[in-house]
């Protein structure tokens, strides 16, 4: 038996946005922690190579079509990951029940602020 | 069968620290908590291709924040909390996601044993281009 269940509104959107919620946490999960660790423990200890940073090697990098590609991978998905789940924070943990639609629209408006910039730095650049 | 009693909606409301209540309820508002660190770190990310665009002073007053210690401590947190988030992801990702090998169903056990080696590969991977290329 097959059942079709019609959602409308917002509700029709949930689906869509749990999907964005996972591809974003799989990003975050593989490519998240060996940034933090290279730009936030490695540079500023020191086992860098010299120039690993440079300003023109790391713009010539930023501009390789493939990794401009992949930074639009790294940035836009984990947005909606955040936006996903900290739209239940504020339910679940803070306890705010009420104003459910302004709290959706604020949070995945945040992420979709978020793209566009991203979007815009990875074409500028 | 009894139905369930009617309450009207009047349930007594959950008090606001429920998820304080116990060892797996604190794991579970943990894992929702490092996606504000998944934030930061986008929102840091940004700012770091912001600094890039805008040409090498720019550029060069971002790598001095990079040294300082408040970004050194706000990066230690992200990747506490990244580290946790990838960790527990894999084994949500395995719980959610049944894997059949020839119609054979994988254990849970090595579906989050091989995102996890994949995982490392990739973080090499990323490693090379971002240090090495």
């Amino acid at each position: 038996m097959v059942v079709t269940v019609t959602a409308r509104g917002p509700a029709r959107a949930e689906p869509g946005l749990w999907a964005l919620f996972a591809a974003g946490g799989t990003v975050a999960a593989f490519l998240m922690p060996v940034h933090a660790a290279i730009l936030g423990i490695a540079y500023a200890a020191g086992w860098l190579p010299a120039d690993a940073l440079a300003y023109d090697r790391i713009l010539d990098l930023a501009r390789a079509p493939l990794v401009k590609a992949y930074l639009a991978v790294l940035l836009v998905p984990p947005l909606f990951h955040w936006a996903h789940r900290f739209r239940f924070i504020l339910r679940h943990q803070a306890g705010i029940h009420r104003a459910r639609r302004a709290v959706a629209v604020a949070c995945y408006g945040t992420a979709l602020i978020g793209t566009g910039v991203a979007i815009a730095l990875i074409v500028r650049i | 069968m009894t139905a369930p009693p009617r309450t009207g909606g009047l349930l007594p409301p959950m008090p606001r620290t429920w998820w304080l209540r116990s060892a797996a309820y604190r794991r579970f508002a943990a894992r929702e908590l490092t996606s504000v660190f998944v934030l930061a770190f986008t929102v840091v990310m940004l700012l770091f291709l912001l600094a890039l665009s805008r040409g090498p002073r720019a550029y060069g007053r971002f790598l001095g924040w990079l040294g300082s210690a408040g970004a050194m401590a706000l990066f230690a947190a992200i990747l506490a909390a990244g580290l946790y988030h990838t960790l527990t992801w894999f084994r949500l990702s395995a719980q959610v996601q049944v894997v059949r090998v020839r119609g054979r169903v994988v254990p849970r056990g090595a579906v989050a044993a091989t995102l996890t080696a994949a995982w490392l590969a990739v973080s090499a991977g990323v490693a090379y281009v971002h240090v090495w290329w």
